[in-house]
């Protein structure tokens, strides 16, 4: 009977460490099972991003929630908290409906999309800085004037047709017009040879000076179109010219 | 000759000068084929008719008459104060010496009458020579059209021209001719045409722009002129026969001042299609092969064929200042300059050959004396004689094809109107009065 | 100096004293002779009516008055040849025809020369029909003159002259019309005649202008060519003439 008694020893003592052992890892001590929770009431919030849009934009609506057993956003169930984006064309109260534990109070939160006309158009700028092509020509182009019967350009004209030409050339888009006159004494049909020849010299001091030809156009007047009309010495000279026009 | 004393001196250039003043009158009286005048009588055609028409038209008729042959510069008319009281109609009722002898003293008589049937105008005339009784008839002539204003005149036209070719030496006269010129009265400078004595004023163009130069054809078919289009200075034609402008090639450049040769196969023309200077081309009657005469710096425009041998052109160029008239020969060789002071313009060839109009300001500049008229040279012996004296501003004179007148514009009315005048400067006369007018060009023929 | 003009003074008293003698001598003169001159008694004009026209108003149309026949008058009424009696007794010789003429010739010649001792502007001895006058040509001449010759036409188509008139007178204008005076010499002063004969054709122009008998001065023969040949046309022969060309000899005297 020894033996039997042994055996019995034996794994009793290697049930106890067993036991042991299984309880050492297990002694963790089991958390108390949780008290049955009390009935929590659900909490939601609802934002949207951009507050405030224009017709045809869309904007980010944002919703969380705590303790919700449903949410719904406008009547839709959705997740308990997300994100959606939306774009209506009329300003909207988006609402978030969180339902808790049974027998809690519902939780709602809006949150208000505003549509907007367009903001009114930015005033306009002020009048330029920026002149126009016009008034530029009409700063920077000057008629010239000539002696009886010659169509050399006059020295005291060199500096103004110096100056016409720079500003030509700043607007390489611009076509000029160079138009000869005469005064009103001399035969017709010579005078229209001589506002050829003076707007001819004209041109060719500005290319010279660096104007692109293609830039320039010349035409004779002869003496068909004066700007004034007294005989006198002061008229005839006005009216011995080269005149500038910028063509559009 | 220094030697010879002083008198003999002086009587010798006062010969020189008188010689002078001779040559002068020679070659003008030979250059404008003037003679001496012959005394014309010319009564007021007779009534044939008693038709209501035809004393109005009569009166058209007879003042028509009366003034082409007037203006003819053929013949002196005989003042109708001195006519006898008897006004014949036809050979049988005239009494030749009441008109041969002082009073009137006439050489020549035109006489007929005149009268409207059914519609239709009949004109019987004769011219008699007043002094031989014995065969006096030189012509005698009918006419019969429909019996308008219009026709009367033009029958008219051609009995004065009848008479002016027999008894003034074989060239025909120029009362069915017809003038060219520029008005302005629409708005716009326009070509217009009128008979050349003014009557009958119309319009050609209808560009609404400017119009220059008009240039009649020699067969009187189309007439050239210089035209403003968009922004450059065309050679535009009209066609007289299809009413209308007819094509011409558009040329580079400015091109202005046409003239054409008298036998119609050459047409001469400034231009600046090549060098941006004007200078003389040439092309043959549609515009095509063109050729270049001049090539100096310095306007060059006007040009005007020899209309007698059309192998000349004179033309106007300022290659020395102001403009002064040159010569060369049609290829453009041969130049030849023909003024040397002043400012001279203008210029336009006799039919004959020997002479040349233009307009001419001699003594030129701030101050100086004269003005602007118009002038005749005679080519070969480089002689001239002034015609227009001071009135105004004239310029371009252009011949009659009987080269016994000259059309002409002047501002001494107070705006430019076309003028005309017998080729010696005599018989002065306004032709247009409404609006402005200038740059009259007659027919050739 | 300034006093100098005044300083100086001339004697003039004499002086003046003889001027205003003068003067009231001249103005007596005047009035005596006026007074002297005047007539008494009668009217002005004495009293014939001299040879004024007496001119009264009509009531009447007015005719013209008659004209009394006076030296004044530049245009008579002279028919031309018809009247000029004296003239036919020298016709016959100037209607010899042209082979003749060298017998012609000498008389012509002496009547020339005799005519340079005369002032030079002595009435022609031939038949020359002064220009204007016109009428029937009824000598084979028509004529004309300018202001250093005068010359004439001797149309051989036999009435030529006397049926066309007007014919012969338009070739005479027309050649006097293109002379030019100043090509002849200037040095030549007397009177010298050439013969040129030429024809007209049909439609008028000049054609055979030859010199049939110079007048020993080149330049006054070159100058009688020359206007010829300057003519285009004359116009054409008369309608009512048959030839197909008419001949015309044409003499030119030239004085200076």
């Amino acid at each position: 009977m020894n033996y039997r008694k042994q055996t019995w020893r034996f794994v009793l003592i290697t049930l106890l460490l067993a036991m042991a052992v299984a309880g050492c890892k297990k002694k963790v001590e089991p958390p108390p099972p949780p008290p049955p929770p009390p009935a929590k009431a659900a909490t939601a919030t609802i934002s949207v991003s951009p507050s405030s849009i224009q017709p045809g934009q869309s904007a980010t609506l944002t919703w969380s929630t705590e303790n919700a057993k449903t949410v719904t956003v406008q009547g839709v169930t959705v997740a308990a908290s997300g994100t959606q984006t939306v774009s209506p064309t009329q300003s909207t109260d988006y609402q978030v409906a969180a339902q808790g534990d049974p027998g809690t109070p519902e939780a709602t939160n809006t949150a208000r999309l505003t549509v907007t006309a367009p903001p009114p158009p930015p005033p306009p700028p002020p009048p330029p800085h920026q002149p126009s092509d016009d008034e530029i020509f009409s700063q920077g182009v000057h008629d010239i004037h000539f002696d009886y019967d010659k169509y050399d350009v006059r020295a005291d004209d060199q500096a103004s047709l110096t100056q016409t030409a720079q500003t030509i050339s700043q607007h390489p888009n611009w076509v000029v017009l160079i138009e000869g006159n005469c005064d009103e004494r001399g035969s017709t049909e010579y005078n229209i040879g001589l506002g050829g020849n003076r707007s001819t010299s004209a041109r060719d001091f500005l290319v010279k000076a660096g104007v692109n030809p293609n830039q320039l156009k010349t035409h004779s007047n002869g003496k068909e179109k004066p700007v004034c009309n007294e005989g006198n010495e002061d008229c005839w000279q006005r009216n011995r010219n080269d005149h500038f026009s910028l063509q559009h | 000759m220094l030697k010879t004393s002083r008198p003999i001196v002086a009587l010798s250039i006062l010969l020189a000068l008188g010689g002078l003043q001779a040559a002068a009158q020679d070659w003008i009286r030979t250059g404008t084929n003037r003679g001496a005048p012959i005394r014309l009588a010319v009564p007021d055609f007779k009534p044939s008719t008693g038709d209501p028409q035809t004393a109005p038209l009569n009166a058209v008729f007879n003042l028509t008459l009366w003034n082409d042959l007037d203006n003819s510069g053929v013949f002196e008319m005989v003042s109708k104060s001195f006519y006898p009281l008897q006004i014949p109609g036809a050979p049988g009722e005239l009494k030749l010496d009441a008109w041969g002898t002082p009073p009137p003293d006439a050489a020549m008589l035109a006489f007929g009458n005149l009268g409207v049937a059914n519609g239709k105008l009949t004109v019987l005339g004769w011219l008699f020579d007043a002094k031989n009784a014995s065969t006096p008839q030189i012509l005698g002539k009918q006419y019969s059209e429909d019996a308008t204003p219009d026709n009367a005149r033009l029958i008219a036209h051609r009995f004065a021209d009848e008479i002016i070719f027999r008894l003034g030496g074989g060239i025909p006269g120029i009362a069915e001719t017809k003038i060219y010129f520029i008005s302005s009265r629409s708005g716009h400078k326009e070509v217009w045409g009128m008979d050349y004595d003014g009557a009958g004023q119309k319009q050609i163009s209808h560009l609404n722009s400017i119009a220059l130069s008009p240039r009649v054809s020699p067969d009187n078919s189309r007439v050239a002129f210089s035209a403003v289009t968009r922004d450059s200075w065309q050679i535009m034609m009209y066609s007289v026969d299809l009413g209308r402008l007819v094509s011409f090639p558009f040329l580079g450049g400015d091109n202005f001042s046409p003239a054409w040769s008298s036998d119609g196969t050459k047409f001469s023309f400034s231009s600046t299609m090549r060098e941006g200077d004007p200078e003389i081309y040439m092309t043959d009657a549609s515009g095509n092969g063109v050729k270049r005469l001049t090539t100096h710096k310095g306007t060059d425009s006007s040009p005007v064929f020899n209309p007698r041998t059309n192998g000349q052109i004179a033309w106007v160029s300022g290659r020395t200042g102001l403009p002064q008239i040159y010569i060369m020969d049609a290829d453009g060789s041969n130049v030849q300059q023909i003024t040397d002071q002043g400012y001279a313009v203008s210029p336009s060839w006799s039919p004959n050959g020997m002479l040349l109009a233009f307009a001419w300001f001699r003594k030129y500049g701030p101050g100086a004396p004269g003005a602007q008229d118009i002038y005749i040279m005679d080519i070969a012996s480089r002689q001239f004689v002034q015609l227009t004296h001071g009135a105004g501003r004239n310029d371009f004179p252009s011949w009659s094809p009987d080269g016994r007148h000259l059309v002409f514009q002047s501002n001494r009315a107070g705006t430019e109107q076309i003028w005309s005048m017998l080729a010696d400067g005599t018989h002065q006369q306004q032709i247009t009065r409404d609006g402005k007018n200038s740059m009259p060009n007659w027919g050739f023929k | 100096m300034q006093g100098g003009i005044f300083e100086e003074r001339e004697r003039w008293s004499g002086a003046v004293l003889l001027s205003a003698g003068l003067h009231g001598l001249l103005a007596i003169s005047i009035f005596v002779v006026a007074w002297l001159g005047t007539p008494r008694g009668d009217t002005w004009g004495g009293t014939s009516t001299g040879e004024a026209v007496n001119a009264s108003l009509v009531s009447a149309v007015p005719l013209p008055a008659p004209q009394q026949p006076t030296d004044n008058i530049l245009a008579n009424t002279s028919k031309g040849l018809t009247e000029t009696q004296p003239q036919t007794a020298v016709q016959p010789p100037d209607a010899i025809p042209i082979p003749d003429r060298q017998a012609k010739r000498k008389p012509d010649r002496a009547a020339v020369t005799n005519a340079n001792v005369s002032p030079p502007v002595a009435p022609p001895k031939d038949n020359v029909v002064p220009y204007g006058q016109g009428g029937p040509v009824s000598g084979p001449f028509g004529s004309f003159t300018t202001a250093n010759a005068k010359g004439g036409f001797n149309f051989q188509g036999g009435d030529f002259g006397s049926r066309f008139a007007w014919y012969v007178q338009l070739v005479n204008r027309t050649v006097s019309s293109h002379w030019y005076r100043t090509e002849v010499d200037p040095s030549v002063t007397s009177v010298r005649r050439v013969y040129i004969v030429f024809d007209i054709m049909r439609d008028g122009t000049p054609a055979n202008i030859r010199m049939s008998q110079p007048s020993g001065i080149p330049s006054l023969d070159q100058s009688a060519i020359r206007a010829l040949q300057r003519i285009d046309t004359f116009g054409p022969l008369p309608e009512g003439y048959s030839g197909s060309k008419v001949s015309v000899e044409f003499w030119f005297d030239y004085q200076r």
